[in-house]
């Protein structure tokens, strides 16, 4: 065997699953796009490996981002789960945290958790805040819940007793009393998967995991089956996970919670390695679809990250990539309301979709906006697989231009200036409302429709420098090659800093390092490719909400690490009280595993054909702009504005005073004159 | 007058709303007090030149609208003495209608030497000089409540006036805290006026005026528009609040709606004037919980722009428990606020029965603990305590939500609590048979306990005794609070209103909030919801019997021989 060996990833979207190869020794990349088929997400992959791995060839690694798991919790089709809570605690999941979603409606409800109060058991026992036994623990009460899984068909347990991450003796009895009674039955205990303070977060953490981990263990279950054949001997399919990072498929059976909300963290870390190829290290990532608009930070190198994330409304304790996302996208729909034009955050969707799209919807959109306005090109539009109908884009622009004495054209750039408007405000959310200035920073835009608004959307928050990276229609998926293994473990550790003995944090902190360990060595790694990241969160005395600081390694400096906190703590609100007294409350330990992967070659260059000129509307004023091909251009060229620039999976416009040049990698910066 | 087309228009209508998130949360960046950076217990609003709200952004719903009254004060008071640079502070409860915490810091707005508007940002300051530290429960007197001020510069041309300096700091116990909070209301104003600037390079200010002037003019349209689809009439709604915190008098609360075409009127004739307690409110704050109830009715998912509100009057007696005048005691002036909310809510239901809902159980209904030790030092706790709300058309009352007027409040973790407390929760769970019955029954109330694990004081604030939720269209009322005290020894009290007292280690505070008022005939609730009902807690199989007319046995079986027939 001398064939060529890929490294391949998959992202599965609603739509198309996008599939990335990398030839495992160039470096170079080839994206595809195939169906998604969402009753068995799996086929889809299978069908995409299938059909694009070139003959001979092997896949030497795998990795995918899958929305099975989201999907069960979106379309409640997860396991049937009892929950076992402490005596006089049983409403805690419907309970919530008391908080109106929407301030100003008295309509408004809470969400339905997976698991609700007929489907939940309580045990008298009792923990306190010390971790002493204040009750014990009456083991007999849980028969009613083995009675009850024989009756009413459980397929899954999740027991969270209070106090249990501090200690976990009465959790552990129960789930040795229910083993032996029901055995083979998954259960879930609330310490294991999120030992962490906050009973109503971690109760919502551990019923969450038992409602899709089956769910997803059975789709796990069919792509090994039907993959590993295609794998070299001894090596596993990976799974991305929320917080950036990949695992085996194995592990992410034991970890499936962990899977949740991968789906959109590809981009992210595509923006972290971007960071470090083009030496920017601090980027706003934008992703922008058809329906919604992601945002995410690379800070410093790394990813923005969150320690607490919510599905559908409920909280989940996991480490998660923060990605804050807006209804806003080429669907986006414009409308009139008292005289005044509005634009989203409906959207046509795919289907009927944009008027443009010629599957009969007829309210104007953002994408049939860009189509008059010329930015689009009509017979080729997502590589050539579909065209468009600038007539009727024309038609239902000019309709509501109409009602407001607007000429078509000013109608289609005002749809524009407003969609920009809004997502300029996502990322004042996500920048200067957390103190951060985006003019410090350089924006990356990919997604369908990225590329499209990526200029005009610098340009509303004064930024600089824009990047398109390689295959912007595929971004997520190139990101996912780019990714390391990834455990997060974490504990609660509650007191002032200034009375916490070194030395027993340096045990807890290598603690967590050995069960990281554990997990990598089972995952294949040497101790070479393993490393530790430490992490503590901190607040000041009387405050509620933590900060994450990062305790560097080696041997804890006490007061070094305080510092950082005032500073980081100066760099959030403005301000800090060194002289006051910090409390700790968790310690986190991120393990990583080092996955061997080839460098980034610049893409080869295609030769030049012809350029062709397109009529182009830029504020307000009609312009001659060249239509260029990117792949023609190598390294080190530069294209002048206006400038219309395509490729198979996006199209970006270069308004008259901005210029493009190719960079490493092939990635383009967008600068202005 | 320059003209501004509706793509304009939309921009700057998108423009006022993102820049006041921007100014709070700025004020939330850089606030020294965890009240305001957490508890959020902020506003801030960009205002025209002439003091018209053009965005808003608020942290606490009751907040919404109360702003632009202060900004016409500092106008009628200084004029044309308003310079760049200035900053003007008020926190006279009878001018803003709240307590003498919420300061509200001013600043006008210049672009190229020309006014062209203000930024407001009102905050709670933590002291501000009263009887007590924080909160005083026991004030009969303005002046229990410490420093009161008009419109005052306290900047001029951005030099701070050192002598109004010297005084609000002679006037606190947390000097620091108190300067910093401020210095943070006036970095939010700063940002208001930076973020101006920089849409006014663009399209000038002549074009953002007329852009503002066709905001208001769209507001009042869809206000309009709202209103003139609302049943013409007078409705009208009268409750009791229990007492005033001092005394054992009810305190009357009442209310009429009048609709008449695209104008509706709001009179509060007949509610009770002046108390000895501090739950008298001023005239400005109770328009905008008017404002706020209104708005929970009628476009709740639409931002506040200028021009909102513009088409209702608020009609006020002189001598009102809502018109609080000199020297009338306000510390804890929202307590009547909740049940004039739902007396609002109802009397618009009757206007718009589609989105009739029932009351909700209307109070903060705080529970207060704390104390002095030598491992915690200084420690306090102090809770707002959620409960049930009104069943609507088509769906039941929610369960366990915070009360209108606090919004984004949530609970305290109990793990958490008894880390940082010397304080058990031994139970936390919704209160059954709370929910007042109906077709669409009402939401429940919660049932809190605290063991205190030391010696310590105790406090509460629990109001809606006398009137609690009430039902509508046949729907029963949900129940009101009700407190035990249970002493070590085995004495139990009873109290809603407590002022901070000592309690001996091993006391237990059993807290039951109230619920929500049912909608609709119960015997029309299906068999099976109410059996549901039973299942998951929320009903007795008593109250099934009694109320519902449903029978279930104690096999929670539904016996359909002595079940009644659905209505």
């Amino acid at each position: 065997m001398t064939g060529r060996s890929f490294r391949v990833s998959a992202d599965i979207g609603g739509t198309f699953t996008d599939l990335v190869f990398q030839d495992a020794e160039t470096g170079v990349c080839e994206a595809f796009k195939v169906l998604s088929t969402p009753h068995n997400p799996a086929l889809a992959v299978i069908e995409g490996v299938e059909k694009h791995l070139p003959e001979g060839s092997a896949v030497d690694f795998f990795v995918h981002g899958t929305t099975v798991g989201l999907n069960a919790v979106l379309t409640r089709r997860g396991a049937r789960v009892a929950l076992v809570t402490t005596k006089n605690y049983r409403d805690i999941y419907t309970i919530q945290g008391n908080d109106r979603g929407e301030i100003f409606s008295i309509h408004w409800r809470k969400p339905r958790p997976p698991v609700e109060i007929p489907d939940t058991y309580t045990v008298a026992e009792r923990i306190n805040a010390k971790g002493e036994i204040e009750t014990p623990l009456d083991v007999a009460e849980l028969d009613a819940v083995v009675e009850a899984v024989r009756g009413k068909g459980y397929e899954a347990i999740a027991v969270c007793l209070l106090f249990s991450f501090k200690n976990p003796a009465h959790e552990l009895a129960v789930e040795a009393y229910l083993k032996e009674r029901l055995p083979g039955l998954p259960i879930t205990l609330s310490h294991r998967v999120s030992p962490e303070w906050r009973e109503y977060a971690r109760t919502s953490t551990t019923a969450m995991d038992a409602y899709a981990a089956p769910v997803v263990r059975r789709y796990l279950d069919t792509l090994v089956a039907q993959l590993s054949s295609r794998l070299p001997k001894g090596r596993q399919l990976h799974v991305m996970k929320s917080n950036g990072g990949a695992m085996t498929a194995a592990a992410a059976t034991d970890m499936p919670l962990q899977t949740l909300l991968s789906g959109p963290v590809g981009g992210a870390i595509g923006g972290q390695t971007l960071a470090a190829e083009i030496g920017k290290p601090n980027l706003i990532c934008v992703d922008m679809g058809g329906t919604s608009f992601d945002a995410s930070l690379i800070i410093e190198g790394k990813p923005s990250a969150s320690n607490e994330a919510e599905l559908e409304g409920l909280p989940i304790q996991m480490s998660v990539v923060d990605i804050h996302v807006i209804g806003a996208g080429g669907g986006s729909i414009a409308w009139e309301e008292a005289g005044a034009v509005r634009v989203g955050p409906k959207s046509a969707g795919s289907v009927p979709g944009p008027a443009c799209y010629g599957r009969g919807g007829t309210e104007p959109t953002v994408s049939d906006a860009n189509l008059v306005l010329g930015r689009l090109d009509s017979s080729n539009f997502a590589g050539g697989s579909m065209t468009l109908d600038k007539d009727k884009a024309r038609e239902a622009v000019g309709a509501l231009g109409a009602r407001f004495g607007f000429s078509t054209e000013a109608m289609a750039q005002g749809i524009i200036d407003i969609i920009n408007a809004k997502m300029a405000d996502a990322i004042r959310t996500i920048t200067i409302r957390r103190g951060i200035d985006p003019r410090d920073f350089a924006l990356v835009a990919y997604g369908g429709a990225g590329p499209a608004q990526a200029v005009a959307l610098a340009q509303q928050l004064d930024i600089r420098e824009v990047v398109i990276p390689v295959m912007p229609g595929a971004f997520s998926a190139w990101g996912m090659l780019q990714t390391d293994v990834r455990h997060d473990f974490k504990m609660t550790y509650y007191g002032f800093w200034h009375q916490i003995d070194a030395a027993d944090l340096a045990e807890k902190f290598a603690a967590l390092e050995a069960e990281g360990t554990g997990y990598l060595e089972k995952e294949g790694f040497t101790s070479a490719e393993i490393s530790f990241e430490r992490f503590a969160d901190f607040r000041y005395h009387g405050q509620e909400y933590v900060l994450t600081i990062p305790v560097p390694a080696g041997a804890i400096d006490m007061a070094a690490v305080r510092a950082s906190f005032d500073e980081a703590y100066d760099r959030q609100y403005g301000h800090s009280s060194p002289e006051a007294q910090v409390e700790v409350a968790n310690l986190r330990v991120a393990a990583l595993g080092t996955l061997a992967r080839p460098g980034i070659p610049d893409p080869a260059v295609l030769g030049r054909t012809a350029p062709r000129d397109r009529r182009v509307y830029f504020d307000g004023v009609e312009h001659d702009a060249a239509v260029l091909n990117r792949d023609e251009f190598a390294k080190g060229e530069a294209i002048e504005g206006p400038a219309i620039i395509e490729e198979a999976t996006a199209t970006t416009i270069l308004p008259p005073d901005w210029r493009a040049e190719v960079i490493t990698g092939g990635q383009l910066l967008l600068t202005r004159r | 007058m320059a003209h501004a087309d509706p793509i304009t228009t939309e921009v700057v209508r998108n423009f006022v709303i993102s820049c006041a998130k921007d100014m709070n949360a700025a004020l939330w960046r850089s606030a020294f007090s965890a009240i305001i950076y957490e508890g959020r217990d902020s506003a801030v609003a960009l205002l025209d030149e002439k003091g018209n709200m053009l965005g808003q952004s608020t942290g606490v719903p009751l907040f919404v609208g109360a702003i632009d009254a202060c900004v016409k004060l500092v106008l009628d008071r200084y004029g044309e003495d308003i310079h760049p640079g200035d900053i003007f502070i008020l926190n006279d409860s009878y001018l803003q209608g709240t307590h003498l915490h919420d300061v509200t810091a001013i600043g006008p707005l210049f672009y190229k030497d020309e006014l062209v508007g203000f930024g407001a940002a009102r905050a709670h300051w933590q002291d501000i000089g009263a009887i007590d530290p924080g909160s005083t429960m026991g004030s009969t007197s303005i002046f229990h409540e410490g420093l009161r001020l008009g419109p005052t510069r306290i900047v001029s041309k951005n030099r701070r006036i050192p002598e109004w300096y010297d005084l609000l700091t002679r006037n606190t116990r947390l000097k620091d805290m108190t300067i910093g909070d401020l210095n943070a209301q006036i970095t939010s104003i700063r940002t208001g006026e930076k973020r101006l600037a920089q849409i006014l390079d663009r399209i000038g200010p002549d074009t953002y005026r007329a852009a503002c002037a066709n905001i208001f003019e769209q507001a009042r349209l869809l206000d309009r528009e709202a209103i003139g689809r609302l049943q013409d009439g007078s409705y009208y709604r009268e409750g009791y609040l229990d007492d005033d915190g001092v005394t054992t008098d009810a305190v009357k609360v009442a209310l009429r709606l009048t609709i008449e075409g695209e104008k509706m009127i709001i009179d509060l004739e007949g509610s009770s004037g002046p108390v000895q307690g501090s739950i008298n409110c001023g005239a400005v704050q109770t328009e905008s919980l008017l404002r706020l109830a209104y708005k929970t009715m009628i476009n709740p998912d639409r931002a506040i722009t200028g021009g909102s509100f513009s088409t209702m009057e608020v009609r006020i007696p002189d001598k009102c428990i809502f018109n609080a005048r000199e020297p009338a005691a306000c510390e804890w002036y929202f307590t009547g606020l909740g049940l004039l909310a739902d007396l609002m809510i109802s009397c618009l239901g009757e206007a718009m029965p589609e989105k009739a809902t029932a009351a909700h159980y209307g109070d903060s209904m705080v529970a207060a603990f704390f104390d002095m030790d030598s491992d915690r030092g200084q420690w306090i706790s102090v809770e707002p305590t959620a409960g049930g709300w009104g069943g609507a058309n088509g769906s039941d009352g929610e369960s366990a939500l915070i009360n209108l007027v606090n919004g984004g409040f949530r609970n305290l973790p109990a793990e958490v609590y008894e880390t940082k407390f010397p304080v058990r929760v031994e139970e936390f769970s919704l209160r059954r048979d709370s929910g007042g019955s109906g077709r669409w029954r009402g939401g429940m109330g919660v049932v809190r306990s605290y063991r205190l694990l030391e010696d310590c004081y105790g406090a509460l604030w629990f109001e809606r005794s006398r009137t609690p939720a009430w039902g509508i269209n046949g729907g029963g009322d949900g129940q009101g609070p009700d407190n035990d005290i249970i002493h070590p020894d085995g004495r139990v009290e009873k109290p809603l209103k407590m002022r901070a007292r000592r309690f001996e280690k091993g006391t237990l505070f059993v807290t039951r909030t109230g619920g929500g008022g049912g909608n609709g005939n119960p015997k029309a609730r299906p068999v099976e919801e109410v059996l549901h009902d039973v299942v998951a807690g929320a009903v007795s199989r008593e109250a099934a019997l009694s109320q519902y007319g449903v029978a279930i046995d104690a096999d929670l079986t539904v016996d359909p021989v002595r079940t009644e027939a659905r209505a």
